[in-house]
């Protein structure tokens, strides 16, 4: 083999990996990508039954019910509405009425989420980063200052 | 007041750093021995001061000194000695220093290795390093200053995050860095190189060493993080696909593909371009890593804090060091003269073939942590690219890899017989199959994939143990004759060996996460939960008070298939000064298994949420990384790649050589 | 003075530790052994050796030792082309120049970014009362976190949680004390002074502001105990930011006339009541605040100019009105929070924050 020969070898393998990889991503992107939204997005949004999403808002106070075995059920709300979420499992460490959360899962129907896994990844006065955005963009956000006013 | 000399000692350091830049570049310019000689020295003054300032701050956090905001911001007079060591490096600020202390000691080994560089080469590198430390040095002092006062002193801490009180992040972040910052030193190497327009084995045999150390550091430091996560974060996962754990896994890739590479320019002569560009994209890879989970674009338990100054700092230094030396690439690698030819079958083939699938797997890994945020920032979109994405991609670029490793490993540099080669593994694909297919016929249930993915790792072990044994034995030899011979042969050959048997006992550990079984109920005392052939007993749960935290303690006892175990414990904690509750896993190792008890919610009447994992052979993930690390550590001990290796040569051959 | 010895002492090491390997004049280099050759030298004694040991098969060795050879020629050729250049007038001219570097870029570089961001006026202190000073300091800490650790594992002990307390407040922790005074009223049950106390934190908590829970503390105080003086000062207070002027001077007026002749608060309550217009203060002003009413006022009137011109957040409404209140200007603020909505219609949630203060201040319930 001349060294051109070996040359465009090199060059074809790599070109035909780069190639696979390619499709995988974009074949991938297409469909393993999980969207964030909040109860607002999904009613605007019209999201089909079905979808598996990411949703984030505040757990709506009063509204966590445990279930036997560990079945929870419990509201997503932001300003626009609320959607029922109902997971089984356990529920993570900073979980709290009140606060941000995330559950990821398919969307049963326009008002029900069926949870396979919920974060609550945040301290005291830390929400998860997509949940406060949303939160700021509807005007909803106190900041960390001005903690939001306690019910009385 | 040894506080503001700790201080006082980092700025001290950025003004040596600065001269250890201008004037060993300047003398290498120049062929001035003399102004070259002054980098040494340099690199030692910066890593004694950057020891002062941390040894400073080390000393502010043991002695609980509240007049500085970053102990009174992540300590607590009640916590733990070993807490308030880690806690040293559990923030932002402290975690920056001893990123730069590991830099500026990297600089001082090369300072002080002077016989085994050739001056130029040494004078060039350390002037690159300077580069580094002066962006990090005014990183640190300007927008993360671990050595701000508060005054009047608070009279307590606000105590360190509850989930960093683990001794995994006493070790985590340290091997972590270890390995980051290593690759600065190839990455400083290359940059040397290209500068001075001169590339050759030398140079690859010189910068090996520094790569597979910084390689085998990261490869325990990601898997002490894997592990950490694994028991701390009470979810039974140990690789999320988290954006912080892609920004390490993507330079340990491109680290890997460097290795490799190094190796074929050392022994060939070939693939000088090549390798040269990968050490700049493993580097730039760190540096994209540090940005990451400093800079708070991404939101994890790494991520310490959101400030946009830091990020736009980090981003600066970022696009700094990676367009300049890729601008500094493009220029002169076309003058780099290229080495060795070889067949596409061979030994050097193979490697290529390698690189070119790690190199394409991390670029698939990029793709996918990076997207989501370029998503957002052009469209306000937000989405989340999570493992299925990554298991689409990333596996069947992997698995080819795997499936080549043993036969690349076999074949002979410049032209290899691939036939012959295959020939020489017929007993280790026999029994692999063979392997695979016990899997199926014992374990059924699970998905197909496993018993496949088991036999894949068996052929990886077997395939690199048949390198030492057709190496040392052929037919008809007395195991006393092959026994030396194996123990004759270079400790790199054995490194190489250890290192890829390390990756398939990882990927036995993770074929064999398909056949985990769990469950998940509300349990009352004496009530018993089952997954699998395990079952846990709920005995009694009791308040525990420790000095910064209580908790309660569920007491369970673990039978399989009725018979007892033995007990273990999971809790659940409340840090009392920042009101934070954490879950404690209770794991019991069973083999190389694990069973793995995660609490819930405990009741006012006393039942508990509890979920049961069993989890076989799980251990073997992490011994395998640790194996991995091993080989890299039994190939550095090589006297060939030692630092001091020319010594070697006054050696008389004819001299018989002991045994290694 | 001690501590710039120091850091000089440091900057002087550091200079001089560039300054060492320029002042050595011998041309090290010269004498090293080129370690481009030496290495492939090296390579071709190790490929022999691993030939006599039988790793290499002979060909192999040989092929490996022509390739080594021809690559030490190569390097061989290169180095001999660029000599060192150590001695001669340049060089000399060099190593000045860089000595020059050195001495002035350390120590300028040093002492300019030590200057901006450390604080070494700290260590200026004589230091005996430096160590006095800790030394108290750290009595305090040390007692304070012994009493929280105690609490954490007795968190009933109620007596506890009233010693702690006022050390949170001389220590600026508001917030911790407000919860350090509701524990302790949860267990050791509720008397005029406890919760008159609690009542305090609340005030302080909200920058002075009596807000309708405290106000309720305060009430709770009364009826426990008629004469308690500073919940009914509290609660004059209160009247005062509702804006019922008259109730609270003469809440004012029974308090001052049932306290004892040089009651430490008989001062307080003068000059309030003088600021509503009663009668005029009597002697000692020293603990009047330096910060004269006029002075809040203009700052309150340019705040309400700045909203008024250019718009601003909910929270900054906000803070006009609860001004307004403080100030006792109770028209101000109900007229302040009725532009605010106006200023805030199209924001639901800036809405909500004015209404949650117009709550929290009774500007509704009190609207005639």
């Amino acid at each position: 083999m001349t060294r051109k020969q070996r040359r465009l070898t090199l060059i074809g393998i790599a070109g035909g990996i780069l190639a696979i990889a390619l499709g995988l991503v974009l074949y991938a992107m297409n469909d393993t990508i999980v969207f964030f939204n909040s109860p607002a997005d999904i009613q605007a949004k019209n999201v089909r039954p079905g979808t598996r999403l990411r949703l984030g808002g505040l757990v709506k106070e009063g509204t966590v019910q445990r279930g036997t075995d560990q079945q929870i059920t419990f509201e997503v709300m932001d300003a626009h509405g609320a959607i029922q979420v109902r997971y089984r499992g356990l529920l993570p460490d900073l979980f709290r009425e009140g606060q941000g959360v995330v559950a990821e899962g398919v969307l049963e129907s326009a008002t029900v989420f069926r949870a396979d896994s919920v974060l609550a990844k945040h301290d005291e006065n830390y929400m998860p980063r997509e949940v406060a955005d949303t939160l700021k963009k509807q005007g909803h956000w106190q900041g960390e200052a001005n903690a939001a006013p306690k019910t009385q | 007041m040894l506080v503001e000399a700790g201080h006082f000692a980092l700025t001290l350091a950025l003004g040596l750093s600065l001269i250890q830049f201008v004037v060993p570049l300047w003398g290498a310019r120049a062929n001035d021995p003399v102004l070259m000689s002054v980098g040494p020295v340099t690199g030692m003054a910066v890593f004694t001061c950057i020891s002062f300032a941390f040894l400073a701050l080390t000393i502010a956090y043991v002695t609980s000194d509240f007049s500085v905001m970053n102990v009174v911001e992540n300590s607590h007079s009640a916590k733990p000695l070993i807490y308030k060591l880690s806690g040293v490096w559990g923030n932002h600020e402290g975690s920056m220093l001893l990123w730069i202390l590991i830099l500026a000691l990297f600089g001082a080994v090369v300072a002080l290795a002077k016989n085994s560089i050739p001056q130029r080469l040494q004078a060039n590198t350390l002037a690159v390093q300077a580069a580094i430390t002066i962006a990090f040095l005014l990183f640190i002092l300007i927008t993360s200053n671990p050595f701000t006062r508060v005054i009047p002193a608070p009279a307590e801490g606000q105590d360190l995050n509850p989930l960093l009180q683990d001794p995994g992040l006493a070790i985590h972040p340290p091997l972590l860095y270890i390995g980051y910052v290593g690759f600065s030193i190839s990455f400083a190497f290359a940059i040397a190189a290209l500068i001075d327009g001169r590339i050759d084995a030398v140079w690859a045999r010189i910068v090996r060493p520094w790569t597979l150390g910084a390689w085998a550091f990261l490869t325990l430091g990601i898997a002490m993080g894997s592990y950490w996560a694994y028991y701390e974060l009470g979810w039974g996962g140990w690789w999320f696909w988290d954006p912080v754990e892609n920004a390490s896994l993507m330079p340990w890739l491109a680290g890997t593909a460097l290795l490799h590479s190094t190796v074929v320019m050392e022994k060939r002569d070939a693939l000088k371009v090549w390798t040269v560009l990968l050490a700049i994209l493993t580097f730039s890879l760190s540096l994209l890593g540090t940005f990451l989970v400093r800079s708070g674009v991404l939101t994890s338990v790494h991520s310490f804090a959101v400030d946009p100054e830091r990020g736009s700092f980090i981003l600066g230094i970022l696009i700094f060091f990676i367009g300049g030396s890729l601008a500094l690439f493009a220029w002169r690698a076309p003058m780099l003269k290229q080495g060795g030819l070889f067949a596409p079958v061979s030994r050097e083939g193979a490697l290529v073939l390698n690189n070119l699938f790690l190199a394409t797997a991390c670029a698939t890994v990029l793709i996918g942590t990076l997207y989501p945020l370029a998503l957002e920032v052009l469209t306000g979109e937000k989405i989340s690219v999570g493992a299925p994405f990554f298991n689409f991609t990333f596996l069947p670029l992997i698995v080819p890899l795997l499936l080549l490793l043993p036969l690349g490993q076999t074949l002979a540099w410049k032209r290899g017989n691939f036939l012959g080669t295959a020939q020489r593994l017929y007993a280790v694909f026999g029994l692999s199959l063979l392997a695979a297919m016990a899997m199926f016929a014992f374990e059924y249930g699970g998905p197909a994939a496993a018993p496949l993915g088991i036999g894949l790792g068996v052929y990886l072990v077997l395939g690199s143990l048949n390198e030492i044994v057709t190496r040392s034995w052929s037919r008809g030899t007395p195991l006393a004759v092959a026994w030396r011979k194996a123990a004759n042969l270079p400790r790199s050959t054995w490194g190489t060996v250890l290192a890829h048997a390390g990756v398939g006992l990882t990927v036995i550990g993770i074929a064999a996460t398909a056949w985990g079984v769990e469950g998940l109920a509300t349990l009352k005392l004496g009530e018993r939960l089952k997954a699998g052939d395990y079952e846990a007993r709920l005995e009694r749960v009791i308040p525990r008070v420790e000095a910064n935290y209580r908790e309660d303690v569920a007491v369970f006892t673990i039978l399989r298939q009725g018979q007892v175990l033995g007990t273990l414990e999971s809790m659940k904690r409340l840090y009392v000064t920042r009101g934070m509750p954490t879950t404690e896993a209770g794991i019991m190792t069973v083999g190389l298994g694990q069973v793995y008890v995660s609490l819930g919610e405990v009741e006012a009447d006393g039942s508990v949420g509890v979920r049961l994992y069993h989890k076989p052979l799980v251990l073997l993930i992490w011994i395998g990384a640790l194996v991995m690390a091993l080989g890299g550590g039994v190939s550095l001990t090589d006297r060939r790649l030692r630092i001091g290796a020319p010594a070697r040569a006054k050696v008389s051959p004819a001299a018989p050589v002991p045994a290694e | 003075m001690v501590i710039w010895i120091i850091l000089l002492l440091m900057t002087a090491a550091a200079v001089m530790a560039v300054l060492w390997p320029l002042s050595r004049h011998r041309a090290l280099a010269a004498q090293q052994v080129d370690p481009d050759t030496q290495f492939y030298r090296e390579q071709i004694s190790e490929i022999e050796r691993d030939r006599e040991r039988g790793v290499l098969l002979p060909s192999e060795a040989e092929a490996a030792k022509a390739e080594a050879g021809r690559r030490l020629l190569r390097a061989t050729g290169a180095t001999a082309a660029d000599a060192f250049a150590a001695v001669g007038e340049p060089a000399l001219r060099r190593r000045r120049a860089a000595s020059t570097l050195a001495l002035s870029v350390i120590p300028i570089i040093a002492l300019a970014l030590y200057g901006a961001y450390g604080s070494p006026h700290l260590l200026t202190h004589p230091p005996e009362q430096q160590a006095q000073a800790s030394g108290d300091k750290m009595d305090l800490m040390a007692a304070v976190s012994q009493i929280e650790a105690h609490l954490a594992q007795n968190p009933q002990d109620g007596r506890g949680w009233e010693v702690v307390a006022p050390v949170y407040i001389r220590m600026g922790r508001i917030d911790d004390a407000v919860k350090a005074y509701e524990s302790a009223v949860r267990y050791l049950g509720a008397s005029a002074d406890r919760l008159a106390n609690y009542g305090e934190v609340m005030v302080l908590a909200k920058d002075g502001l009596v807000s309708s829970e405290a106000q309720k503390v305060f009430e709770q105080a009364v009826q426990l105990n008629k004469a308690s003086p500073k919940a009914r000062y509290y609660l004059a207070v209160a009247a005062e930011q509702d804006g019922q002027i008259e109730k609270a001077k003469q809440a004012y007026g029974e308090l001052l006339s049932s306290s004892p002749e040089g009651a430490p608060w008989g001062d307080v309550v003068r000059q309030r009541l003088a600021s509503l217009g009663g009668e005029q203060p009597v002697a000692g002003q020293e603990d009047a605040p330096q910060i004269g009413a006029a002075d809040i006022a203009r700052m309150v009137s340019g705040l309400a100019e700045r909203l008024e011109t250019q718009g601003g957040s909910p929270e900054e409404w906000a803070r006009l009105i609860r001004s307004y209140a403080v100030l006792g200007q109770r028209d101000k603020a109900v007229a302040a929070a009725e532009r605010a909505r106006q200023a805030l219609a199209q924001n639901d949630a800036g809405l909500k924050t004015i209404d949650a203060m117009a709550r929290e201040l009774k500007l509704t319930d009190a609207a005639p």
